[in-house]
C-alpha cells in the first residue's frame, strides 16, 4: 500500500510536470506524427524489387511505433535524470522512503501512457494517410503488452544513459547517437535482405528487433501467423534486465 | 541526553580534493546544532555524510543506526541549491512530497507553517526566490521529522520571512525535533542553536554552545566613539585608563563594561573633546568566525584609485 503511494505520488508528479512543458507534450506528439506523413504520405512506399520504402505501407507499422517506443523514453527518463541530479532531486529522495525502482517504475508508467497514447495516434494516422490495413483479431490486443515492455525496457536503458551523461545536452546526444542506427538496423524500416550478411547477426543484438518482429507479426497481413510469443518473451526478459540495471544505475548524490 | 548523530573521524575526499578531515561530532535528542564555516569548509559534504546520501571514511549513526539505514519517516532534509519541479504549485509539491512518507502532516497546516497559504496554489517557477525556499523548506517538514537537516534555510528569504522561519524552527526545536542547519548568517546561528560547530578546512575547529565560543574566542566588548579628533581623544582616554585605539574619524575603545561607557564620555567631556557618535556592542558569533577562520574585512580588496595610492591613514595622521 505505501510502496503504491510513493509510486503514485512520484508519476502524479511527474505527469503534472509533463503536461505543463508545453513544447514538450507538442514535440513529443509532433514528432512520430510528422514521420508518418513524410514517409507515409508524402514519399510513400514503391514496392519495387529493392531500396527503401520498398515494401507495403503496413510492413512499417513497427518501424513508426519504433520512433516513440525507442526515442522518448531514452530521452525523457536521460533528461529527468540529469535534471533530478543538477537540482539535487536525488539528494532529497535518498532521504525519502521512495527506492530508486519505485522512481522508475513511476516514471516509466508515465512514460508507457505518453507512449501508449503516441502509438496510437500512429497508429490512426497510418491507416488514415497511407493504404496500410491491419488485420483486426484478438491478437491484436498483444501489441499492448509488447508496447509495455518495449517502454519499461527502453525507460531503463535512459536510466542509464541518464547516469552516465553528465548533462541534459550529454543525455540529449548520446541517445539521439543511440537511438538513430537503432532504430533503422533492428528489421524495421531496413529489410535484413537489405543489409549485408555479415551484419545480419548484429541485428539479433538489438532489443528493437524483437518488438519490432512481434508487432509485424500482428499488425502486418503477410506476417500474419508467425510467432511472435518468442519475441514477446526476449522483450519481456530484457525489459527486466534493463529495469534492474537502470534503477541500480539511478544516482544518489555523487 | 541521548545522542541521536554521532560521527567519528569522517573522512571524504573528491579526488585530490580533502571535503572532510577527520571530522568527529554528536547532537543530542531534541538539541540544535549549528554549522558554520568558510564556502567549501565542508558544511554540505558534512550533511551529506550525515543523511548517507555520500560514502565517507569512519563512522556515523544517526539513531544507532548506519545513515542509509534510517528509517526515513524519521529524517527531513532541506538540501543546499535544492530545486523541485518546477511546475508544480506549492500545494502540489507538498502533496508530492508528503505521497512519499508512510505518513504525512495536512499539506495546509505545513504551507501556513512557511507563510504560503496565499501563494499555495502557484508554481513554483512563479514564486520569488524567498518564497521557493518557503516551499523547499516545508517539504522537509512535510514528514514530521524527529530529526531534521537544513542546508542554507533562509538563504533569499527576506528578513520578516526568515524571522517567521526563525520561529517555526524554534517552536520545532522546542516540541523535541533535532536540527542540524547550516547558514552564513551568524545572527541565525547565534539565535537558533544550542551548540555551533565551525569547520575548517574540512576539519571542526571548535565546538560549543553560542556563548562559550564567544566568552573563549569573540574578544571584547568595545564603544565605537565617532569623532574627527580621534587621536587626542584616544590619548585622553588611554591616559584615562582605557584601552582606545584611533583611526580616522573613530576611537575603538576595547573592554568597556555598559557601566564604565559614562566613565569615558566623562574622560571625553574634561578634556574638551565632542563626539558625534556612541556605538557599543558585546562580540557575537561573527567575531568568533573571524577570529577562528582568520577571515576579516580586506581593506586592499576596495578599489582605489592611481591619484591616491597612499596606504591607511597612520596615528599622526588621523587627526588632520
Amino acid at each position: 500500500m505505501s510502496r503504491g503511494r510513493r509510486i503514485r505520488a512520484e508519476a502524479t508528479a511527474a505527469w503534472h510536470s509533463f503536461l505543463r512543458r508545453k513544447t514538450a507534450v507538442f514535440f513529443t506528439f509532433f514528432f512520430p506524427v510528422i514521420l508518418v506523413v513524410i514517409f507515409g504520405a508524402l514519399v510513400r512506399t514503391q514496392p519495387t524489387d529493392g531500396g527503401l520504402f520498398a515494401e507495403p505501407a503496413a510492413y512499417y507499422i513497427p518501424g513508426y511505433l519504433a520512433t516513440v517506443v525507442l526515442f522518448t523514453p531514452l530521452s525523457r527518463v536521460g533528461s529527468e535524470i540529469a535534471r533530478h541530479r543538477d537540482d539535487n532531486r536525488f539528494e532529497k529522495l535518498a532521504t525519502t522512503p521512495l527506492t530508486r525502482t519505485e522512481w522508475l517504475v513511476a516514471h516509466t508508467l508515465v512514460n508507457t501512457v505518453i507512449i501508449g497514447l503516441a502509438s496510437l495516434l500512429i497508429l490512426g494516422l497510418v491507416l488514415l494517410l497511407t493504404d496500410a490495413t491491419i488485420p483486426i483479431s484478438a491478437e491484436l490486443a498483444m501489441l499492448v503488452p509488447f508496447v509495455v515492455l518495449a517502454v519499461i525496457l527502453f525507460c531503463g536503458f535512459g536510466a542509464l544513459l541518464g547516469r552516465l551523461a553528465d548533462s541534459q545536452d550529454g543525455v540529449i546526444a548520446a541517445s539521439n547517437t543511440i537511438a538513430l542506427p537503432l532504430l533503422f538496423l533492428s528489421d524495421t524500416f531496413i529489410t535484413l535482405e537489405q543489409l549485408p550478411g555479415w551484419f545480419t547477426p548484429l541485428v539479433e543484438l538489438s532489443p528493437l528487433t524483437y518488438f519490432a518482429r512481434g508487432v509485424r507479426a500482428l499488425t502486418y497481413a503477410p506476417a500474419a501467423g508467425e510467432p511472435y510469443l518468442g519475441n514477446l518473451l526476449v522483450l519481456g526478459g530484457l525489459a527486466a534486465v534493463f529495469l534492474v540495471a537502470g534503477a541500480y544505475a539511478i544516482p544518489r548524490t555523487d | 541526553m541521548n545522542e541521536v548523530v554521532v560521527a567519528d573521524a569522517v573522512a571524504k575526499s573528491y579526488g585530490e580534493t580533502v571535503a572532510l578531515r577527520g571530522v568527529d561530532l554528536s547532537v543530542a535528542e531534541g538539541e540544535v546544532f549549528g554549522l558554520i564555516g568558510p564556502n567549501g569548509a565542508g558544511k554540505t559534504t558534512l550533511i551529506r555524510a550525515l543523511t548517507g546520501t555520500t560514502p565517507v571514511d569512519g563512522d556515523i549513526s544517526v539513531f544507532g543506526d548506519d545513515p542509509t539505514a534510517v528509517d526515513s519517516d524519521r529524517i527531513g532534509l532541506l538540501p543546499q541549491s535544492f530545486s523541485p519541479p518546477a511546475r508544480l504549485t506549492a500545494r502540489e509539491l507538498i502533496d508530492y512530497y508528503g505521497g512519499l512518507y508512510e505518513t504525512a502532516r495536512e499539506t495546509d497546516a505545513v504551507l501556513a507553517d512557511v507563510g504560503l497559504a496565499d501563494a499555495a496554489d502557484s508554481w513554483y517557477e512563479t514564486l520569488s526566490g524567498g518564497q521557493q525556499r518557503r516551499v523547499c523548506v516545508g517539504t522537509a517538514l512535510v514528514n514530521d521529522p524527529d530529526l531534521l537537516f537544513l542546508d542554507e534555510p533562509t538563504t533569499g528569504i527576506d528578513p520578516a520571512g526568515r524571522r517567521s522561519l526563525w520561529e517555526l524552527l524554534e517552536s520545532l526545536a522546542a516540541d523535541g525535533t533535532t536540527v542540524v542547519l547550516t547558514s552564513h548568517s551568524m545572527a541565525e546561528v547565534q539565535r537558533l542553536s544550542d551548540r555551533v560547530g565551525l569547520l575548517q578546512d574540512g576539519q571542526l575547529v571548535a565546538v560549543g554552545t553560542p556563548t562559550d565560543l564567544i566568552t573563549d574566542h569573540g574578544g571584547s566588548s568595545r564603544l565605537v566613539i565617532g569623532t574627527e579628533t580621534s587621536k587626542t581623544a584616544a590619548t585622553a582616554l588611554t591616559e584615562g585608563g582605557f584601552a582606545a585605539t584611533a583611526s580616522p574619524g573613530e576611537i575603538v575603545v576595547d573592554g568597556v563594561s555598559p557601566v564604565e561607557i559614562g566613565q569615558a564620555v566623562d574622560v571625553l567631556s574634561a578634556a574638551g573633546i565632542s563626539y558625534e557618535s556612541l556605538e557599543w556592542s558585546e562580540p557575537t558569533l561573527e567575531d568568533v568566525y573571524l577570529e577562528l577562520t582568520g577571515e576579516s574585512f580586506d581593506a586592499s580588496m576596495t578599489p582605489s584609485t592611481p591619484a591616491d595610492p597612499s596606504p591607511a591613514a597612520t596615528p599622526q595622521e588621523a587627526d588632520q
